[in-house]
């Protein structure tokens, strides 16, 4: 796609954008039906596009800039390439945010006319002003930041990589700004002893902006994106690896395949995390939302995100597993024997800790942080080892008792009011579908991932690597692991979405659509992967549009295999 | 080959083992079966841990495997998530209409509902009695008392037949109040006081106060959850106040002694 192509994409975008934002003050507008999917459907499909476009778009530049800044620094062209072809396919990606996000409000100005005119006026300023700026602005930052790659070099690299820390900031700035008014409909302001509309009434947009799950919303999403954009970047590896006609070629995409998702990885330990922060602030704005989201309509949404981050987390393991086998010398790697015990004595030590000292009391640390790191403190004095294979081994079989907890609802029934002795755990074994159980059980997958990346990076300092030569697998891992986390990124959205439950905005304005009802998680799970797979057919057809005549040239040659510790 | 009857069958052993083993300990069947399903899902991890190598492949054919492995992807995803208890979205609609239709009557779209609704109403009427006329003549017609004019759609029945108690009752179920309280033995999970006993300790009036400023009132035991505002600030916004005196009485004749109800305490 050449420059004016992607100019032109990106303004029909825009016009989209502000015709909406202007339609919407013409009040009055009775509602159109869309046909097949329904009025709320069809907002859900459009607003879930969006996002996942503008999550990849405001994650990889963190990412690629990242990159950048340690290919100059280190002098490695590898990761200088791999920042710009990801930049490459950021930019038609940018295109197809600006695109859907105009489509967005237009659907939900044809859907629900009189709630969107009402919720555009709430944020005037945001809709009509600061959004569509900072848009431009981005826009304008990053085609500067695509355009001036092979312009400022050598020593004027320095000068690129502020452009790209400017447009990191721009993207952090437009996710803060339009977490204000998705999280607002949430948690809308409120005050003791007033109504919601009087509480409203007083509220400044800043008030509107800055409301109960805001932070969290915003620290989630940050997290959630550096994530996406380094899974995104293994999918494009595994695509070009696949697609490699040479050796070289194909070690230098199994390198961007393990930085990629070395990054994702990292993002990903902390997801459950920032999601728990948001859960949290969620239930104390109202507590009503926490028995609908785990025990009632939405409970069963919540074990298929157990399933989905099960499986998740088995990948990543996985992959490491994989990534081990092409270290020559990694079979002599062993372990302290304190490893593979703390790994099966964790969730259970963690489960008992929790059920005494229940966050935020910090006396769960004095006993967590010590048996986590003793294998590291105590392991040098204690002669017995074990390989680094029997390591990941009972690494894995933890990993399944995790997910196995994670995955043990209260009960068998869709709502805890529908539920039968038959399909009840029994009493005595509710701590494994409590809150302390299932917070082990995320912990240990977490500790798992950490302890077996601390096994890898042992067996690259004593192995070397052999670029390219990575099990085949190792490439639908990739495959998997991204389509996974956008799937579960598309559940966790209509949960933060459903939640608000008979309401556009809670408490503010309800919804007296037919459609106003919980939905099933089959009917859901049908559109989030329809979703997926229009998200994957567009991505996939960007990287080839970009990257393919690209692969031919052969850039940069790679030499294999690479000495591990020159990394 | 080896491998994988190997790993089969430790997954059968574990599997069968979980069986028997949560068998004694009065697992109910379906998650003795789950269990046996997380051992044979373990199983098939570890043949993959040790599975020979996959080739290269390149073309066509990793066009192909791609492909195959979205639609094996989707079609896992779609099944996995249809297996799980689906909940019925039946049982909420009626629910939800119930409680949106004060707030719909307060509307211009629900007043010119209303409107339409009576309009039909009275049309119906006019036919009927049309048909009355014609088939006895008009001077008896002219007699007849009307019949009754049909009851507004907008009025709930069990407060047009003044049964509070029932009208109470209903706002139980529609609030949702059994998702943190017990009540007749049925619902609360422990997450809100026990209610059997509610009516020996408070009046209407202050089961009202309650509701409406869940702050007003502290049960014995609840201090954490008291202080966390745990019971939501909202039914006096979501609420009609007739609603709110209804489940209010309804609440006040639950006197039931040898139930444990913690003794509510006045903060306000």
């Amino acid at each position: 796609m050449k420059a004016w192509q992607r100019g032109l994409v990106a303004a029909c975008a825009l016009l989209l954008l502000f015709g909406g934002t202007a339609y919407a003050q013409v009040s009055g507008t009775t509602p159109v039906e869309f046909p097949y999917t329904g009025n709320r459907t069809a907002v859900w499909i459009v607003a879930q596009l969006h996002t996942l476009f503008g999550a990849f778009i405001l994650g990889a530049p963190i990412f690629v800039v990242i990159s950048e800044w340690l290919g100059y620094r280190k002098q490695d062209l590898r990761y200088e390439r791999l920042a710009k072809e990801v930049t490459k396919v950021t930019v038609i990606l940018f295109s197809m945010t600006a695109l859907t996000g105009g489509l967005f409000i237009f659907v939900l100005l044809a859907a629900y006319p009189q709630f969107t005119a009402w919720f555009i006026n709430q944020f005037h300023l945001v809709f009509t002003v600061i959004y569509p700026l900072l848009f431009i602005s981005g826009t304008v930052v990053l085609y500067m930041y695509s355009y001036t790659w092979d312009i400022w070099k050598g020593e004027k690299k320095g000068r690129h990589i502020a452009l790209g820390v400017l447009l990191i900031l721009i993207g952090m700035v437009t996710l803060f700004v339009i977490n204000g008014p998705t999280s607002f409909m949430n948690t809308p302001v409120k005050a003791d002893g007033v109504s919601p509309q009087d509480a409203l009434a007083g509220a400044t947009l800043w008030d509107k902006i800055a409301n109960q799950t805001w932070m969290p919303l915003n620290l989630h999403r940050i997290d959630g994106n550096v994530a996406f954009g380094g899974f995104i970047t293994g999918l494009i590896a595994a695509y070009m690896f696949m697609g490699a006609k040479t050796q070289e070629e194909r070690a230098f995409y199994d390198w961007m395949g393990f930085a990629g998702n070395l990054i994702a990885v990292g993002a990903t330990l902390f997801q459950p995390f920032t999601g728990l922060l948001l859960a949290y602030e969620m239930c104390d704005y109202d507590f009503s939302f926490c028995p609908y989201m785990m025990a009632d309509q939405l409970s069963m949404f919540f074990e298929m995100q157990g399933a989905m981050i099960g499986l998740m987390f088995l990948a990543i393991n996985y992959y490491v597993w994989l990534s081990l086998k092409r270290i020559e010398g990694a079979e002599k790697i062993r372990m302290s024997i304190l490893v593979p015990i703390v790994m099966v004595a964790f969730p259970f030590v963690m489960m008992v800790v929790m059920n005494y000292y229940w966050i935020p009391d910090p006396m769960s640390l004095a006993f967590l942080l010590p048996l986590v790191f003793a294998p590291f403190v105590f392991g040098r004095f204690i002669p017995l080892t074990v390989s680094a294979r029997t390591v990941m081994k009972i690494g894995f079989l933890m990993v399944l008792v995790g997910d196995a907890i994670w995955l043990t609802p209260h009960g068998f029934a869709a709502t805890g009011a529908k539920m039968l002795p038959e399909l009840e755990l029994p009493e005595a074994w509710n701590f494994l579908a409590g809150m302390p159980g299932k917070l082990s059980a995320i912990f240990t997958l977490v500790v798992i991932t950490v302890f077996n990346y601390v096994v890898y990076n042992r067996a690259i300092r004593q192995g070397i690597i052999v670029w390219g030569k990575i099990d085949f697998t190792s490439q639908f891992v990739l495959i998997f692991l991204a389509f996974t986390s956008i799937w579960t990124m598309g559940l966790m959205g209509a949960v933060r979405s459903l939640v608000r439950k008979y309401f556009h905005t809670y408490g503010l304005v309800p919804d007296f659509s037919a459609e106003s009802f919980t939905p099933t998680l089959s009917y859901s799970a049908w559109w989030i992967t329809g979703i997926t797979v229009v998200f994957f057919t567009v991505v996939s057809f960007a990287v080839i549009l970009t990257l393919r005549p690209a692969a031919s040239k052969n850039e940069v040659p790679e030499g294999s295999p690479v000495p591990a510790r020159a990394k | 080959m080896w491998n994988v009857i190997k790993k089969l069958s430790i997954g059968l052993v574990v599997g069968i083992a979980l069986v028997g083993i949560s068998r004694a300990l009065e697992f109910p069947s379906v998650f003795q079966m789950m269990f046996f399903g997380q051992a044979m899902f373990g199983a098939a991890v570890f043949m993959l841990l040790d599975a020979p190598s996959v080739r290269t492949m390149s073309g066509a054919k990793s066009v192909i495997s791609i492909v195959v492995f979205y639609v094996v992807l989707c079609t896992v995803f779609v099944s996995g998530a249809s297996m799980w208890p689906q909940f019925d979205p039946e049982d909420e609609k009626g629910k939800i209409a119930k409680i949106l239709k004060p707030k719909l009557a307060a509307t211009e779209q629900g007043k010119a509902e209303e409107l339409i609704a009576r309009v039909k109403a009275l049309d119906e009427q006019v036919k009927a009695l049309e048909v009355r006329l014609m088939s006895l003549g008009g001077g008896r017609a002219v007699k007849e008392p009307a019949p009754p004019v049909a009851e507004s759609p907008i009025v709930p029945k069990a407060a047009a037949a003044g049964d509070f108690m029932k009208l109470g009752e209903e706002q139980w179920q529609l609030q949702e109040c059994y998702n943190c309280h017990k009540l007749k033995g049925e619902g609360g999970k422990k997450r809100g006081p026990e209610l059997d006993n509610i009516g020996s300790y408070l009046t209407v009036d202050e089961i009202k106060q309650k509701i409406m400023d869940p702050k007003s009132f502290m049960a014995e035991g609840f201090e954490k959850d008291w202080e966390k505002g745990k019971m939501p600030d909202k039914f006096k916004d979501v609420m009609e106040p007739n609603d709110i005196t209804a489940i209010a009485t309804w609440l006040s004749t639950f006197k039931n002694t040898s139930v444990n109800t913690p003794k509510p305490i006045k903060k306000k």
